[in-house]
């Protein structure tokens, strides 16, 4: 597992309190492990509510609205580094 | 959306041995459908349908796996105007699916996007992709019969087995006319925008048949997060109607984003708390709806959430109580529908709703039944012992699932071996091991001994 970013920690900790994933670490996230695919032994498994509480945390803590018309957004929503990326790239 | 207008309000009744068009009203050269930023006129459908349906085999069963909603409307009523029977899924588990189909002789599925499915299968993309000539003229309007069952409507059970509701033409198309009359009746020909998928059958009553029968217009599109919602009601000319979710219309108001006036809402799948019914009445400068349905009965009741707690049945309604519950009767249904949840009636057309069926949980439209979640989690290789429950103090009205397991695997495996079995929505969260369950000398597991292993569990973490 590679280690997280400093901007990856931060956006563990605003999904780990967003959804209520209370026995999980932010810190214990692989940042590259898919976040959506409840086949994959590191993933989250999240699912498409989860997605809508992310896009409100996500508001909220960086003012980025995430859209799901993007044409990339399976790739925004892969993994914990995916999504700190695209979260970058919107603030610059 | 409240006073009734001579158009609607003067939609025939449908009896039971009747044709019925597929389209109502029927005018060729109006818009049925906006697909993908183009109009597409009621001509336009029926001229795709007519080459649909001459692509595909006669007869049957097919899972209508389609995502954009007009290729579902496609799909789906070329199937009908073949006499064929949409099979509507719970979920799209590719076990799930291989297992549904083995009771429906020669079922293939038909879909617009890469399935993960096993089973025959038709892509209508590629077939409308397909070189046709020009066809001149009004394209023929189908005529089905009322009673031909156009869908079967699958509903976890609590044995493990989905249950099987078939639908017929005429008791969608006569739910369609009744909520156009309740909801839409004095408006010119809405544009129905939907957060939720054509399954469904809230999502196939409203977004689907309230263009089909009720004078609506139907919106291909499924928008999503908050800013895809905004972006698409903002490009719309009104009247727009949003169909959506009590979980859809928490993460809209709360958004933090200015949205447009529409001109009304519908939710439904779970009740709406009065506060968020309010705030989403004041986001969308406009009146909101909740619909009471059941895949048994399919619609039937509505309320203005932010005025009163009472629904009032849809016309011809009649609700009646008995020993084992209450039972829904109307002219377009094909049998008694026993309702699940428990109701107070207060006069003839209006009812209160007092308790949810403890054993269905209802999570962003999608049900299942606890007894069947934990069905498939104790047939999960390595698992002794197992159940999945609601949570103590679960007040929230959508409220995720959790486990207790007795098994010498890591929690990782068994949820990801479960996966492959139930929708992701209803993976239990979390799913503890434990040595062994509370079973009672009947080997029953109560509501109550379950709660207090599960806080007893969570203390001590």
């Amino acid at each position: 597992m590679s280690l997280q970013t400093q901007a990856e920690q931060e956006l563990a900790k605003v999904l780990v309190a967003a959804l209520d994933l209370e026995d999980l670490e932010p810190g214990e996230i692989n940042p590259e492990a898919p976040l959506f695919d409840p086949g994959h032994s590191e993933s989250l498994g999240l699912d498409s509510i989860d997605a809508l509480e992310i896009s409100l945390a996500i508001a909220k803590h960086y003012k980025v609205q995430l859209k799901a018309d993007d044409e990339n957004n399976k790739a925004i929503f892969h993994s914990l580094r995916s999504l700190s990326n695209y979260i970058n790239s919107q603030r610059a | 959306m409240q006073a009734s207008s001579p158009l609607v309000a003067s939609l025939p009744a449908l009896s039971i041995n009747a044709p019925v068009a597929l389209i109502y009203p029927f005018v060729a050269q109006q818009t049925l459908v906006i697909h993908k930023g183009r109009a597409i006129t009621q001509a336009e459908f029926l001229r795709d349908l007519e080459w649909i349906a001459s692509r595909l085999p006669a007869g049957g069963f097919a899972l209508n796996l389609c995502e954009d909603r007009y290729y579902f409307l496609l799909g789906f009523c070329a199937l009908l105007v073949k006499g064929a029977i949409n099979l509507l899924p719970p979920n799209r588990q590719a076990l799930a699916l291989t297992e549904l189909a083995q009771d429906y002789p020669d079922c293939y599925c038909v879909f617009d996007k890469a399935q993960d499915c096993d089973l025959p299968a038709i892509n209508l993309v590629d077939l409308l992709k397909e070189n046709r000539a020009p066809e001149p003229g009004t394209p023929t309007l189908p005529m089905i019969p009322a009673q031909q069952v156009a869908a079967i409507a699958f509903t976890s059970g609590s044995t493990g087995k989905p249950k099987a509701n078939a639908k017929s033409w005429g008791t969608l198309a006569a739910t369609a006319r009744m909520l156009g009359q309740r909801l839409s009746a004095d408006l010119v020909m809405p544009i129905i925008v939907g957060t939720v998928p054509p399954q469904h059958m809230y999502g196939l009553e409203t977004t689907l048949f309230m263009p089909l029968q009720a004078g609506t217009i139907m919106h291909s599109d499924k928008p999503f997060y908050p800013a895809d919602v905004q972006q698409l009601l903002t490009q719309l000319p009104a009247p727009i109607i949003l169909v959506t979710t009590p979980i859809h219309l928490r993460a809209l108001v709360n958004a933090g984003l200015p949205m447009p006036a529409v001109a009304g809402i519908i939710s439904a799948t779970a009740p709406l708390d009065q506060a968020l019914a309010q705030s989403a009445e004041a986001c969308f400068s406009t009146s909101l709806w909740e619909i009471y349905g059941c895949t048994e009965a399919g619609s039937m009741a509505t309320r203005r959430s932010t005025q009163t707690a009472e629904w009032q049945l849809l016309q011809d309604f009649q609700l009646t109580l008995d020993d084992i519950g209450a039972i829904a009767r109307a002219p377009h249904l094909l049998e008694d529908a026993p309702i699940q949840d428990q109701l107070t009636l207060l006069d003839t057309e209006r009812f209160l709703l007092q308790g949810r069926n403890a054993d269905m949980i209802n999570v962003a439209g999608k049900r299942a039944s606890l007894a069947n979640l934990t069905l498939q989690l104790l047939r999960v290789d390595g698992v002794k012992d197992g159940v999945i429950f609601l949570p103590p103090q679960s007040t929230q009205a959508e409220v995720r699932p959790v486990a207790m397991v007795v098994s010498d695997r890591p929690e990782k495996e068994i949820l990801a071996a479960l996966a492959l079995r139930i929708d992701a929505t209803f993976l239990p969260r979390p799913l503890r091991k434990v040595a062994s369950l509370p079973r009672n000398e009947t080997g029953k597991l109560t509501a109550a001994a379950l709660h207090q292993l599960w806080s007893q569990i969570n203390d001590q973490r």
